[in-house]
């Protein structure tokens, strides 16, 4: 017979063995595959050999670095920008939705029903020369032609990028808000605490875990997309991303992708690591 | 007892039987395909002849998105029993043991073919691939924005044409642009010239308004909408733009237009080798290889198809009318292995710039 401890054991058996099966072994795989020096496609018969030379390879291509940069500073706007908008949108739901509060809920989870490239495509459609925006714009007379820039641009990206991350930045920071003990804002109140008092000394440090928990949800795979910037990014919305991608299809070159994915894997984690150092969550909501 | 006796003698008899099922068994093929193809190559016009044919047997189909891909696809041990690539990677396949030699003489479509066309698909001699879809790259243009006309690969660096370029997002076919515009082999490369390569498409990027990867999902819509002015593109897209009215013109540029040819294989280990052989025959067949003709424009290595093309707009964008074409026009080379590795690196070099 097991007992409880152990029915819990043997219940997190299958979702461990998924996750080795799934993702601890491929990334395993990946950081081997980063140590062979073919340039084309992996031959596995071949005997493993491990060099550094795809590792070299990226270290004296400063364009990769530079792209690595630049896909890490708009990571960094997506999050920032998905985080700060969410955050009203945590807010209401959390204290002035009240008996709303799950049909609004509802109603925020609405888009993670439609298929991510549908809602990127409606993104071409509305930014597109002869888009919504743009037609909008002409027809106030803000502009007398059509705004190039507003498709097949970093700036398209990052828009697209902040409209799809809103709804799940707005998750963490909701349940953190629900946390909150409503009896801390009524005892403030009581000592004459204003509304934007109460906002900035009670809401704010004590949602601030769940506000982060939403900026690194959105930061971490922003790095590394590559299906947004495919399609309304351009030649100027290319990201780090597209760059494994293409290592990986239109290359053939798995070793020097997966070198690529290596380092950026290591920079975020790096970044997100220095970042939990900087802001001492705990000290900040206590 | 008795019983038990009686079984005990016929288990040999019943284990013959069970050997010689089994031994049919190994003997007969699977009945089912996979094919590795490009996404779209999946439609049912694409294969309508087999199917009517065969409306018992399963064909799947896996993906590859680039050349590169599904020689890499293949590599890795895929279990397709025919891949369709294009002209260029042949030697590949060959070199590495991963296509088995076609017996032409089971295809009775094959006399359609015309020779040279055949002589695509030979290596030493053997009859490796059997050639299918093929079809030329040039510039595609609008003819309100550019009424002079293009006269050169060149135009794709004009910069008159600042946000309305679009070019293939392909290193080969940047490196092959750039050797008819400087008059270089293609085949010959140098470390420099790659180099002089680079720089000039990287000076050339902020003229393009995306680098395009699907010729119907990303060219076609944006050349007829008009903003896309100048593209490199291939005559499908020219036939689609003509038949919905855009004014377009298809370049015959003084270096010559490109032309390419798509060859099926079929894959050494596969067990279902007739199967594979009848599916790539009725890909000859007439109603499909129309089909590849009239309903995605695309050329077809069916000679008695393409004579028969009447259709004006498809006349003029596989050039039927121009008995000049050919001579004009540069055929893809094979490359080699270091060539394609050092091109789409040049070319991931360019985007991430």
């Amino acid at each position: 017979m097991l007992g409880r401890r152990g029915a819990l054991r043997f219940l997190a058996v299958p979702p461990y063995v998924w996750l080795g099966l799934f993702f601890v072994l491929p990334l395993v795989l990946i950081v081997a595959i980063s140590f062979r020096p073919e340039t084309g496609p992996i031959n596995f018969d071949d005997p493993w050999a491990l060099s550094l030379v795809q590792y070299q390879r990226v270290w004296e291509t400063e364009s990769y670095l530079r792209l690595l940069g630049v896909s890490v500073l708009m990571a960094l706007v997506v999050a920032g920008s998905a985080t700060l908008l969410a955050y009203p949108v945590a807010y209401f739901l959390a204290f002035r939705a009240r008996d709303r509060a799950v049909f609004y809920l509802v109603l925020l989870l609405i888009p993670f029903a439609a298929s991510y490239l549908l809602k990127i495509m409606a993104w071409r459609l509305m930014l597109g020369q002869e888009g919504a925006i743009n037609s909008f714009l002409q027809y106030i007379g803000l502009t007398a032609e059509p705004l190039d820039l507003l498709l097949y641009s970093r700036a398209a990206v990052i828009i697209a990028l902040v409209y799809v991350w809103i709804p799940f930045a707005a998750l963490p920071i909701y349940a953190a808000m629900q946390r909150i003990n409503r009896g801390h804002q009524e005892a403030a109140a009581d000592l004459g605490a204003g509304p934007w008092s109460r906002f900035w000394r009670i809401t704010v440090p004590l949602s601030l875990p769940g506000a982060l928990a939403a900026f690194f949800m959105v930061f971490i795979p922003t790095v590394g997309e590559y299906v947004t910037p495919s399609l309304v990014g351009g030649t100027e919305g290319f990201m780090y991303g597209n760059l494994i991608q293409d290592f990986f299809t239109s290359a053939a070159n798995w070793a020097q992708g997966s070198a690529l994915a290596v380092i950026m894997l290591v920079v975020t984690l790096v970044l997100v690591i220095v970042a939990l150092r900087v802001v001492d969550v705990r000290r900040l909501s206590s | 007892m008795l019983a038990r006796t009686h079984r005990l003698r016929a288990a040999p008899a019943l284990f013959a039987t069970i050997a010689l099922i089994l031994a049919s068994c190994q003997g007969a093929e699977p009945q089912e395909l996979l094919v590795l193809e490009w996404a779209g190559y999946e439609a049912d016009d694409f294969w309508t002849d087999f199917q009517t044919a065969n409306p018992e047997v399963p064909v799947d189909f896996e993906f590859g998105t680039t050349d590169a891909d599904i020689l890499s696809l293949m590599q890795a041990g895929s279990q397709a029993d025919i891949f369709h690539f294009y002209t260029g990677w042949q030697q590949f396949y060959v070199d590495e043991g991963l296509v088995r030699e076609i017996d032409t003489s089971k295809l009775t479509n094959w006399d359609a073919v015309p020779a040279d066309m055949q002589a695509l698909g030979q290596i030493d001699g053997k009859q490796y691939f059997i050639p299918w879809d093929w079809g030329f790259s040039s510039i595609l243009y609008n003819t309100e924005e550019i009424p002079d006309g293009i006269s050169s690969w060149n135009a794709l660096f004009n910069e008159e044409y600042a946000g309305h370029v679009s070019m293939w997002d392909d290193g080969p076919a940047a490196v092959t642009v750039s050797a008819y515009i400087n008059g270089w082999d293609e085949t010959a490369i140098t470390d420099e010239q790659l180099a002089q390569i680079e720089e000039d498409w990287i000076a050339q990027k902020p003229l393009n308004i995306h680098y395009w990867d699907s010729e119907y999902e990303n060219l076609c819509p944006e050349v007829k909408s008009g903003e896309i002015w100048v593209a490199y593109a291939w005559q499908g897209c020219y036939a689609d733009a003509l038949y919905a009215g855009a004014p377009v013109a298809y370049a015959n540029p003084d270096e010559g237009r490109n032309s390419w040819v798509g060859l099926y294989g079929i894959n050494a280990d596969t067990d279902s080798y007739e199967l594979a052989l009848q599916f790539l025959d009725l890909k000859l067949a007439e109603l499909t290889c129309g089909n590849a003709v009239t309903l995605f424009y695309y050329g077809c290595a069916n000679g008695d198809v393409m004579a028969a093309v009447e259709d004006p707009v498809l006349i003029e964008a596989f050039g039927i009318n121009d008995p000049g074409i050919l001579e004009t026009t540069n055929f893809t080379p094979p490359v080699t292995a270091e060539q394609r590795d050092a091109w789409t690196a040049m070319w991931t070099r360019v985007k991430a710039e």
